[in-house]
C-alpha cells in the first residue's frame, strides 16, 4: 500500500541537520520520528496534514514534466493552501535564498495591495514597483540584485517593457505573471532574451480563474438550452407561451483546449450527465481522466471530429502561435446542427468571420461570447444586433476578489517555495505560449 | 506510530460497509454496483456514482436519471390490470399507453374525460381496477369515477402534482395513489442553477449593456461558496442539491419530516420551523414543495423579510406557495435581488401582473421540465414500471401520501 507523501524528512543521529541530501528537503529539526534505513530516507505521512510536496531541483529548470504535471499546478479550489507558507513559518533557517523582488504594474492597481502593502513571507523584499523600466533604472535598485519580477497586465505596453527588463536586471530568475494568460507579452524581442537566460522560470495564475468561468460556461449552455432569448422576449411581448425546452443531460459537450478551465467545466458539465470531448496538445496526459469520454490531439482533423459531435462547444485555449484562427471556416462546416459556440479563451483563437456567417446561416443555434479579436468590441460590430449571441464584455471571471487572489497566490504559494528553493507552481513556457 | 494510519482507515471502512449493508432491503439494494460507496460519503464526481443514497423511504421513489432497471419484471403474474384512462384522447404523450403494447395481463378499457365516457356496459362488466389520470380537469370526475367504480384500487397521476387532483372524496377513498416524482428533478435541477447564474452574473445587466452597444466590465459573483437554500428537500430539491454542490455551494434544506434523514447533498435539513433561519442565511432559495394546505402562503411577506438584501428566489413548486403580493414588493422595492419563477399563482400569467415589467424577474411558462418526452416518459414509466409491479402483486414506486398531499 502507498501512502501518499507529505514532506520529506532528513534527520541525523545526532540531532543536527544533515547539510547535503540528495535534493533540497525540509528540515524540521524538531521531529526525530524518522530513523535513516540504508541511506534512504524513509517517507511517512503525519497525521494532520498530508501533503503533497514535491522538491525535485529539476523543475526549476525544465517547465515540461508529465510525470509530475499534477503536483505543478495550482487550482484555487482543489489545491491544499499555504503549504509552503506552513513550513517556511515553522522553520524560516531552511530558506535558501532571498527574493528580491521588483514589480511591473500602473500605480493605481489595487489589486497588487498583497504585495505592494501586504506583509511578503520570510526573506523576501519588494525593492521597487514602476511602470516601465525607466522607474527602475537605479543604480541602488541593479546593487540590490533583484531577482524575482512580477507582471501584471494593468501595466501598459508590458511587451515592450519585459524585455528591457530582463536586459536590464541580469540577475532575475523568476517571472511571475498575474493573469492566467501569457499572450499579452508576447514580442519579437522575447524569445532572444530568454535563449540567453536558459535558468529563467516563468508561472502565471492558471487555476485561479477556473471555476469562475466553469459556472459561466455551464450557464452559457443553459442559457440557450432553455432559450433565455426566447423567454426575454416573450416577457418583453407579455406573451405566455409553453415552449419545448431541452435539457442538457445526455448532451455533448467539447472542450477546446483541456487545461484547467475546461477541464473545470468538464467536471460540472460531467455532473450534469454531459458526455466530454476533449481536444488538447498531449492527448496522452488525459489518457485515464475519468471526466472526458473521449481525448483527441491537435489537427484538423480532430478539430472537425469535435466538432461534429458535440452539441456544446468551449473553446478553452490559449492564444498562441498554433493556436491562433484555429477555429475557422473548416472546422464550422464541421459543426453538430444546433451547436452552440462558447468562447473564453481568447478571441484570436477563432476565425470571427467564420463564426459570424455559421451564426447567420443557421448551422449554430448561438454563441456565447466572452473574449474577441478586438476588446472592446466596436459598437458596430455584427455581434450587438444578433439576438442568438450572448456578449460579455470579457468579465465572467472577474470577481470583485479575483485579481487580489491572485497576487495572493503570488504572495502565499510561489514566493515562499522559492524562497525555501523548491519548484514553483504554474510553470509556464514562453515559447509555445502558455 | 507507523501503524496508525493503517488502523484507522480499516476502522472507518468496516464502520461505512455495515452501515451499508443494514439499510432496509431494497430493490435497489440488490442492483447497486459492489463498489458503491457508503451512505454516509459523498458521491465522487465521478459521474459512475450519481445514484441515489437515500434512507428508507427513499427506495420506493423511482428518478429517471439514477434509479438502477428495477425488479418490477420479477416474479409471478398474480392478477390482471384493467385501465380506464382519465386523459385526452387526443393527447400525443400517451400514445405509449393507448397504442400500446401494454405488458401482458393489462389492458386498457376507455379513455374519457368525464364519467359520462365510461358509463358503457362493456366497461363496467369489466370491473376496471387501475385508474390513469392525466386530464387537467380531473378533480370531479375522478371521485365521481372512484364512487362508479369500486372496483379501482390503484390511481396514477402521469404528473408530480397531485394539487389538480386533490379532494375529499380522493383523500377518504382506500385507492393507492401513485404519481411521477422523480421524471423531472434533473431538468429542473438545471434550471435552478441556470437562474442562480442568471443573477449571478448580473445577465439583466448584459442584455441591458448589449441594448446600448455597451462594453462595460462589471464584476460578477460565484456561485462557488454561497450557500442554496432547499424548502421542501423532495426528489427536485435533491437533484438540485446535487448540482449544487458541483459548483461548491453550501446547501441548507427544509422538509417536513427532518427528524431521520440525511443526506450527502444537504449541508443542514431544518424542520419547517426552521424557515426563517433558512431565508437568512441562504443566497439562493429552491422553493420546490407541493402544494398542500400547509403550504399554501408559506413564503409570506413575513418570511421574505428575514432574506439577505442579495438573496434570489426561484420556485419550481407552484405559484400559491409564494404570496406574490409580497413577492412583487419586495422586488420592486429592491429588498431581495431577484426571482427565477417558472410558477405562478395564476397560469397563464395575466397582463396586468407586475411580474412582466420587473427586470429582476426570470420568468418561465411554467415549461422548465416541457422537454419533447418528458410527458411521454412519464407514462412510459407507468406503464413499464408500475404497472408490471401491479401485475406482480409488488410495492408500487412513487406512492403518495393522500391525506398529507404529497
Amino acid at each position: 500500500m502507498t501512502i501518499s507523501m507529505s514532506v520529506f524528512i532528513s534527520i541525523s543521529r545526532t540531532g543536527r541537520s544533515i547539510t547535503k541530501a540528495a535534493s533540497p528537503c525540509v528540515m524540521l529539526p524538531s521531529m526525530s520520528l524518522l530513523s535513516r534505513r540504508d541511506g534512504d530516507l524513509h517517507r511517512f505521512s503525519l497525521n494532520t496534514v498530508l501533503r503533497e510536496y514535491t522538491t525535485s531541483p529539476l523543475l526549476h529548470k525544465k517547465a515540461w514534466d508529465p510525470s509530475l504535471d499534477q503536483y505543478k499546478y495550482w487550482n484555487r479550489e482543489e489545491s491544499k493552501k499555504g503549504e509552503a507558507s506552513y513550513v517556511l513559518d515553522m522553520s524560516p533557517e531552511s530558506i535558501q535564498k532571498e527574493a528580491r523582488i521588483l514589480c511591473l504594474a500602473a500605480e493605481d492597481d489595487h489589486a497588487n495591495n498583497p504585495l505592494t502593502k501586504g506583509v511578503l513571507p520570510f526573506g523576501a523584499k519588494l525593492l521597487k514597483s514602476g511602470l516601465a523600466p525607466d522607474d527602475f533604472d537605479h543604480d541602488s535598485i541593479k546593487e540590490q540584485m533583484p531577482n524575482v519580477l512580477f507582471v501584471s497586465p494593468s501595466c501598459p505596453h508590458a511587451h515592450r517593457q519585459l524585455p528591457k527588463m530582463l536586459n536590464l536586471f541580469p540577475t532575475i530568475d523568476w517571472i511571475h505573471v498575474r493573469s492566467a494568460g501569457i499572450d499579452f507579452l508576447e514580442s519579437d524581442e522575447l524569445p532572444t532574451v530568454l535563449n540567453t537566460r536558459p535558468n529563467l522560470v516563468m508561472t502565471n495564475a492558471k487555476g485561479q480563474f477556473s471555476s469562475s468561468l466553469a459556472e459561466y460556461v455551464m450557464m452559457a449552455c443553459a442559457y440557450f438550452a432553455k432559450d433565455i432569448p426566447r423567454l426575454l422576449r416573450q416577457k418583453g411581448a407579455k406573451v405566455w407561451h409553453d415552449f419545448d425546452i431541452t435539457e442538457l443531460r445526455g448532451k455533448t459537450m467539447g472542450i477546446v483546449g483541456y487545461g484547467d478551465i475546461g477541464r473545470a467545466a468538464a467536471k460540472l458539465a460531467s455532473v450534469y450527465g454531459m458526455r466530454i470531448v476533449a481536444l488538447r496538445r498531449n492527448p496522452a496526459k488525459s489518457e485515464f481522466d475519468p471526466i472526458c469520454d473521449e481525448v483527441y490531439g491537435t489537427g484538423r482533423d480532430a478539430l472537425q471530429k469535435l466538432m461534429s459531435v458535440s452539441d456544446y462547444v468551449v473553446c478553452s485555449a490559449p492564444s498562441t502561435v498554433e493556436t491562433r484562427g484555429m477555429v475557422n471556416a473548416d472546422a464550422f462546416k464541421a459543426s453538430k446542427k444546433g451547436q452552440v459556440f462558447i468562447n473564453l479563451g481568447r478571441g484570436p483563437v477563432v476565425d470571427e468571420n467564420a463564426l459570424l456567417e455559421s451564426l447567420k446561416n443557421n448551422t449554430l443555434r448561438g454563441a456565447a461570447l466572452d473574449v474577441f479579436a478586438t476588446e472592446p468590441l466596436p459598437p458596430d460590430h455584427e455581434f450587438w444586433d444578433m439576438e442568438n449571441v450572448l456578449i460579455s464584455p470579457h468579465n465572467m471571471d472577474k470577481t470583485a476578489t479575483f485579481m487580489h487572489e491572485a497576487t495572493e497566490f503570488f504572495v502565499n504559494e510561489n514566493l515562499p517555495r522559492f524562497v525555501l528553493g523548491d519548484a514553483l507552481l504554474n510553470p509556464v513556457d514562453p515559447s509555445i505560449g502558455y | 506510530m507507523l501503524v496508525t494510519p493503517f488502523i484507522a482507515t480499516a476502522f472507518v471502512r468496516s464502520i461505512s460497509t455495515a452501515r451499508h449493508s443494514s439499510s432496509k432491503a431494497s430493490t435497489f439494494a440488490r442492483h447497486l454496483p459492489s463498489l458503491s460507496p457508503s451512505p454516509s460519503l459523498p458521491a465522487p464526481a465521478s459521474r459512475k456514482f450519481h445514484h441515489c443514497a437515500f434512507t428508507q423511504r427513499a427506495d420506493m421513489y423511482w428518478n429517471r436519471e439514477t434509479s438502477m432497471p428495477s425488479a418490477s419484471y420479477e416474479g409471478e403474474i398474480i392478477r390482471e390490470a384493467r385501465i380506464i384512462a382519465l386523459s385526452d384522447p387526443n393527447d400525443a404523450y400517451n400514445l405509449p399507453l393507448y397504442n400500446g403494447p401494454l405488458p401482458e395481463g393489462s389492458k386498457l378499457l376507455a379513455v374519457g374525460s368525464s364519467v359520462e365516457d365510461f358509463d358503457k356496459d362493456e366497461i363496467i362488466d369489466q370491473k376496471p381496477n387501475v385508474m390513469f389520470v392525466s386530464h387537467p380537469n380531473s378533480r370531479g370526475p375522478l371521485v365521481e369515477l372512484l364512487q362508479k367504480f369500486p372496483s379501482l384500487e390503484w390511481v396514477h397521476t402521469r404528473s408530480a402534482g397531485i394539487d389538480f387532483i386533490a379532494s375529499e372524496g380522493l383523500a377518504k377513498s382506500n385507492v393507492a395513489l401513485t404519481n411521477a416524482k422523480g421524471m423531472f428533478s434533473s431538468t429542473l435541477a438545471e434550471y435552478c442553477m441556470m437562474a442562480c447564474s442568471y443573477f449571478a452574473k448580473d445577465l439583466p445587466r448584459l442584455m441591458k449593456q448589449k441594448n446600448n452597444l455597451e462594453w462595460e466590465q462589471y464584476p460578477v459573483l460565484e456561485l462557488r461558496g454561497s450557500t442554496l437554500g432547499v424548502v421542501g428537500y423532495g426528489d427536485i430539491g435533491r437533484a438540485s442539491a446535487k448540482l449544487a454542490k458541483a459548483y461548491g455551494m453550501r446547501v441548507v434544506g427544509l422538509k417536513r419530516n427532518a427528524a431521520s434523514f440525511s443526506d450527502p447533498y444537504c449541508d443542514h435539513l431544518y424542520g419547517i420551523d426552521g424557515l426563517n433561519s433558512l431565508m437568512a442565511e441562504s443566497d439562493y432559495i429552491l422553493i420546490s414543495t407541493p402544494l398542500t394546505e400547509q403550504t399554501r402562503g408559506m413564503i409570506s411577506a413575513d418570511v421574505l423579510s428575514h432574506c439577505k438584501q442579495s438573496a434570489v428566489i426561484i420556485n419550481v413548486g407552484r405559484g400559491p406557495i409564494i404570496d406574490e403580493n409580497a413577492l412583487i414588493e419586495a422586488l420592486k422595492e429592491r429588498r431581495i435581488k431577484g426571482a427565477g419563477l417558472d410558477v405562478m399563482t395564476i397560469e397563464p400569467l395575466p397582463k396586468t401582473s407586475p411580474l412582466w415589467t420587473l427586470d429582476n424577474v426570470l420568468l418561465s411558462p411554467h415549461n422548465m421540465d416541457m422537454t419533447l418526452t418528458f410527458m411521454r416518459e412519464s407514462t412510459e414509466f407507468f406503464i413499464n414500471e408500475n404497472l408490471p409491479r401491479y401485475l406482480r402483486g409488488k410495492q408500487l414506486l412513487n406512492p403518495v401520501d393522500k391525506a398529507a398531499g404529497y
